[in-house]
């Protein structure tokens, strides 16, 4: 019997949508089962509750297929037909090998030849892997320039261009419905119940269940966020923007002026701005101001002038300034000028909800309908009380998945979205469309800091620059991000969100004018599989075998790893410790009424030889001769919090080399201090024991609105006046070089986006390719709570569970579909691009439109073991890499051409 | 009198399987036994669908068939409602498996872990030989529920007093309680709702209440 049990605290991050906090039950030192932390359910907004990923813990940290020792490769040869032959080394020669290349190359000098960064590092999703990887972050700030650039899948993976212009226009590199509140949410493919965690199924299923919150579906399948919503609308893929456009007419063709949010969108958006005859705002010529027409004096008046009434719509004849792209300037007298808004009236007029119908292949009348019901919900003029401040109350919110705000059509679909949300004043205000994080502009603890009033009198943006001065002609890391994209900005995040697939596309040459992209000299790579994760995976695979020295922090062996030359395996998330912030809001639906810290901490002793993510950091530090600026790093706070404050000093001694759980006492102890103003300085062991300390904040920092109209700052909508003049100079910095290759991206900065043929792009792109073959099908893909985020393709309790839901480990196809083609349940078919194919059982569904179809996840596992037999399609091979299918944000999406054939019975 | 029961509501569920997990870790079920799980079901034609998630298991029915047919009277009813099995009466003969009419019962006659090599230290520290051939198929985590009253505890309300389903559900579709109890949290659920019971026509009076819509 069971003499020793205990319950200990923890955390689970393994998906972006954490944390979770929870307990795992040990008995005998044996973790035997994971369950909610109950006593959480007072400050966590999901009940205290953790998700099915975090119950294949226990497994993961027994799975007999783990990594235990340190190892090195001794096959030179790389490349997936080549065995590494790995061989078990001590920790001291691991560090030797790891330490000596680092020496050395730190001897070089810290860039190449061509001027890139020697070490490259990439970690898995969302930033996840910094939960686990310990004071690592610290050595990586002591090292210098490192290459975040190579990424690991997003640009597809990601949320991409809505990170991008969420930032731009609401401070809201993710974005959602503000779900507590919201009646009614417009879901353009989000899955929210797959991959929005806890909180967000929590919040949704009490929204069903008691306030009648009605979610639309528009997807080309019904997923899992489709079946519990209200209804679905089986939309083509990539027709979301006509979808959103349709609506956008009916509000402002179809019904009165006076139905929308009039005050909003003359006070807090760029509506009223005059937009002169070259497609610039008219500015006054003495300040720059943009000018708007005040019907008070009938004059036109700098945007931030006291006391005006702005005209909303209307053409006014005035004397004004207008300034182009590269310092291009018109003078005008008496120019007939329109406003923003009106222009915007005028360019929708083309997009009617008949022919968005049309465009999206639905039902006709859906579009028209959906745009009532979501004016109607709007609840225009109501408002609401938050903690002393009244604020307008709009329970509608629109959002959207990945493939939707990835690729060709991302900008659109998240300008329509944001626009959407100012016509009926329901951005960033209860009950409407909120963001939660920021990360491309600073400081990214708090999108509230974060803002700050420009020039033109919306919210400034950190913008790469693009005018001939300050344009970054050469790319400091592979992806190029601050070359080709302005929007990507460059804090610490921008390397990751870049068009990080360019820097392998270009491994295999460079374009035209463009300088070689060098291979890093040494990649970290730690809770990421690129090879698999990527598209065209078979390519990443050839492109990371000719990297000349990987260190993989090893979990068991994987498809990435397989090319690497040393494998670290450090202690997992049941073994190891870390503490991390928790509350506020972030990330997906990860806003809360409290914040705080919670620690992550061995609840078993390490298996094997595993060791703490912690002390390898330390230790190869150390060995690097780079202890004080590692140590110093973590007194600065790369290890979760600043160790001193106001009244609090626990800085680490700089010298000398500290034990994990020196190091996290401090940072404990400082996190106390933090959270309690100094009341309370707790460690170590006083986290171990409680898991998680926390104070309550006001929901008024979930709502971006408050701080905009506190510093009278305008929503950058509807025109785009900023990104326009951002693209033309950064066509002419790229056409002063002969750089042509990057010309239909430069198609996208548009002040007024225009509703393309989307589907075509990728239509046209198979014909290209098609060699004779047809592809008449979409293969799209979806997300399952069990594999969410990736990471544990090698764990059985998920493979099992996860077979419970319809649609793992085959190829979903509609059922009629299927009796066309003469394919049955079960049968083997295969799917195959002009790229490449794949192989898996039929799955007939209804719930998948006739000409769509759908594998979940991404599994094409050759060497991780357990993944590697479960014989799942995949897509990513499939999926084409390409400039021509690559957006102006660098993104591109998971969608594909493909053909059906049955194989076999 | 004491009438365990619970309600699900269809409309919160996932289909997370979360679920599923937590019984098999609370339960130490091998792997493929699953006293607890979310089916995944479809009706219509496209493009008018409906897509719904169902937790099942052992409906702990008012008059069970897998009790009528055992013939080694492993299979019994408490007062409180519970169906149990007692594994040292159990012949493992698999009537009770052929006549539940929710599959609800599971029987192994060989030992099965997650990975091919063996049991992991987790599977070796849980194994219970008694398991081994007899009928197996969900309590109610009767043991919480016994322990959890032992302490003064309220099944359905104190996480140590309720089922690991009730408890781990992230989506709180779960209600668990006494029916006997007006005032108890699943009598509410009932009583404020709209349900069904599954194949109740065939007179198991079944006490999983499916909620679907509101009163």
């Amino acid at each position: 019997m069971a003499a020793d049990v205990r319950k200990v605290p923890e955390y689970c991050y393994q998906c972006v949508a954490g944390p979770d906090l929870l307990q795992v039950k040990v008995e005998n030192g044996v973790a035997t089962e994971v369950e909610p932390n109950f006593r959480a359910a007072e400050v966590h907004p999901g009940g205290g509750k953790c998700c099915v990923k975090a119950y294949g813990l226990v497994q993961k940290t027994y799975n007999p297929n783990r990594l235990l020792t340190p190892m090195k490769r001794t096959n030179p040869q790389k490349g997936r037909e080549h065995d590494p032959k790995f061989v078990p080394i001590s920790w001291d020669e691991a560090f030797d090998l790891v330490a000596g290349k680092l020496n050395e190359l730190r001897a070089k000098g810290l860039l190449d030849e061509v001027g890139y960064p020697r070490i490259a590092a990439s970690f898995g999703g969302g930033g996840t892997p910094t939960y686990y990887m310990g004071t690592f972050p610290a050595f990586l700030s002591a090292w210098g320039p490192v290459d975040f650039s190579f990424g690991s899948g997003q640009g597809v993976k990601c949320y991409h261009s809505e990170h991008l212009y969420g930032e731009l226009w609401h401070r809201a590199f993710t974005v959602c419905a503000d779900t507590p509140t919201t009646r009614y949410v417009l879901s353009l493919g989000a899955n929210t119940e797959a991959s929005g965690g806890v909180v967000a199924a929590w919040r949704h299923a009490e929204g069903r269940m008691n306030r009648h919150l009605k979610r639309v579906q528009v997807e080309p399948h019904l997923s899992i966020t489709g079946a519990c919503s209200a209804e679905w609308v089986p939309i083509r893929p990539k027709t979301d923007p006509a979808f959103l456009f349709g609506i956008i007419h009916v509000l402002l063709h179809r019904h009165p002026r006076e139905a929308l949010d009039v005050p909003f969108l003359k006070d807090h958006t760029g509506s009223p701005y005059l937009v002169g005859p070259h497609g610039y705002y008219l500015r006054e010529p003495q300040t720059q101001k943009p000018l708007l027409w005040d019907l008070r004096r009938n004059a036109a008046v700098p945007f931030d002038a006291p006391d005006t009434d702005p005209a909303l719509e209307g053409e006014f004849t005035l004397d004004a300034l207008e300034l182009g792209a590269d310092g291009e300037t018109w003078n005008h007298t008496g120019v007939r000028a329109e406003t923003a808004f009106a222009k915007l009236v005028r360019h929708m007029a083309q997009y009617t909800p008949e022919w968005a119908d049309k465009v999206c292949d639905i039902r006709p009348g859906t579009v028209q309908r959906i745009a009532d019901e979501f004016l109607a919900h709007a609840q225009v003029g109501a408002t609401v009380d938050i903690d002393g401040e009244t604020l307008p109350l709009r329970p509608v919110a629109i959002t959207l998945g990945k493939t939707v705000t990835n690729g060709w059509g991302g900008y659109e679909s998240c300008w329509g979205r944001t626009l959407l949300a100012c016509l009926v004043g329901a951005l960033e205000v209860p009950g409407g469309t909120l963001g939660t994080t920021v990360r491309l502009n600073r400081p990214a603890t708090s999108r509230q800091a974060s803002v700050r009033k420009g020039r033109d009198g919306f919210m400034e943006y950190p913008m790469n620059p693009t005018d001939k001065a300050h344009w970054a002609e050469r790319p400091t890391v592979r992806n190029a991000y601050s070359t080709l994209v302005p929007l990507s900005a460059n804090s610490p995040w921008s390397n990751a969100l870049g068009p990080t697939h360019l820097a392998w596309l270009f491994r295999d040459g460079s374009p035209e004018h463009w300088p070689e992209v060098t291979p890093p000299d040494l990649w970290f790579v730690y809770r990421t599989n690129p090879t698999i994760s990527f598209w065209d995976t078979a390519a990443i695979a050839r492109r990371i075998a000719k990297f000349p020295f990987i260190v993989a922090f090893a979990y068991t062996i994987d498809e990435t790893n397989w090319m690497a030359d040393v494998l670290l395996p450090e202690a997992t998330d049941l073994e190891s410790m870390q503490l991390i912030r928790i509350g506020g809001t972030k990330f997906v639906e990860q806003f809360w009424d409290h914040e705080g810290f919670a620690l992550r901490q061995p609840a078993v002793a390490p298996q094997g030889e595993a060791r703490d993510f912690t002390d390898i950091a330390t230790e190869l530090a150390a060995r690097t001769g780079l202890l004080e600026k590692y140590n110093r790093a973590i007194n600065r706070g790369a290890a979760c919090a600043p160790l001193s404050g106001e009244g609090y000093d626990f800085q680490l001694a700089i010298d000398c080399k500290h034990t994990s759980e020196e190091i996290w006492d401090r940072v404990c102890r400082a996190a106390s201090a933090e959270v309690t103003g100094g009341a309370a300085t707790d460690g170590l062991d006083w986290f171990r024991a409680n898991g998680y300390r926390t104070r309550p904040i006001s929901r008024r920092i979930w709502y971006l609105f408050l701080e905009l109209r506190k510093q009278g700052i305008r929503f950058e909508m509807p025109f785009q006046e900023r990104l326009l003049r951002h693209g033309v100079e950064l066509g002419n910095r790229l056409h002063e070089h002969g750089i042509k290759w990057w010309d239909t991206q430069l198609g996208e900065y548009q002040a007024l986006p225009a509703c393309k043929d989307f589907p075509g792009i990728w239509e046209k792109d198979a014909a290209l390719h098609a060699k004779g073959a047809e592809y008449p099908f979409w293969l799209v893909t979806t997300r399952s709570m069990q594999y969410v985020w990736g990471g544990n393709a090698g764990i059985q309790l998920m493979d099992e569970v996860s077979r419970n839901m319809r649609g793992h480990g085959g190829v979903v196809i509609n059922t009629r579909t299927a009796e066309r083609l003469g394919i049955a349940e079960g049968d083997l078919v295969e799917v195959r691009s002009y790229l490449h194919d794949t192989q898996g059982p039929a799955i007939l569904r209804e719930g998948i439109r006739p000409d769509t179809l759908l594998m979940i996840g991404q599994f094409d596992h050759w060497a991780t073991p357990y993944a590697k037999d479960m014989k799942a399609p995949s897509m990513n091979s499939l999926v084409p890499m390409s400039i021509d299918l690559t957006d102006a944000t660098g993104s591109a999406a998971d969608l594909v051409r493909v053909s059906v054939r049955k194989i076999a019975a | 009198m004491t009438r365990w029961a619970m309600a699900i509501d269809l409309r919160a569920c996932v289909g997370c399987q979360t679920c599923t997990t937590a019984c098999r870790h609370t339960n130490a079920t091998p792997p493929g036994v699953q006293w607890r799980k979310v089916l995944d079901l479809e009706q219509g034609e496209f493009p008018d669908v409906k897509r719904t998630f169902v937790p099942v298991g052992c409906m702990h029915c008012a008059d069970p068939p897998c009790m009528h047919v055992c013939p080694s009277t492993a299979t019994k009813q408490r007062a409180d409602g519970i169906v149990t099995i007692d594994y040292d009466l159990c012949i493992g003969c698999g009537y009770c498996a052929v006549a539940c009419p929710y599959q609800a019962r599971h029987i192994v006659h060989e030992r099965e872990f997650a990975y091919a090599d063996g049991p992991t230290k987790s599977e070796e520290a849980r194994f219970d030989e008694k398991r081994m051939s007899v009928a197996t198929k969900c309590t109610w985590c009767v043991d919480r529920i016994d322990s959890g009253l032992a302490k003064g505890l309220k099944p359905g309300v104190d996480p140590d007093a309720t089922p690991a389903c009730v408890n781990s559900c992230i989506a709180n579709a779960y209600t668990f309680g006494d029916l006997d109890d007006p005032q108890s949290n699943v009598s509410q659920k009932v009583r404020g709702t709209t349900w069904f019971r599954m194949h109740e026509e065939l007179g198991t009076d079944p006490h999983i209440f499916y909620v679907w819509d509101e009163k």
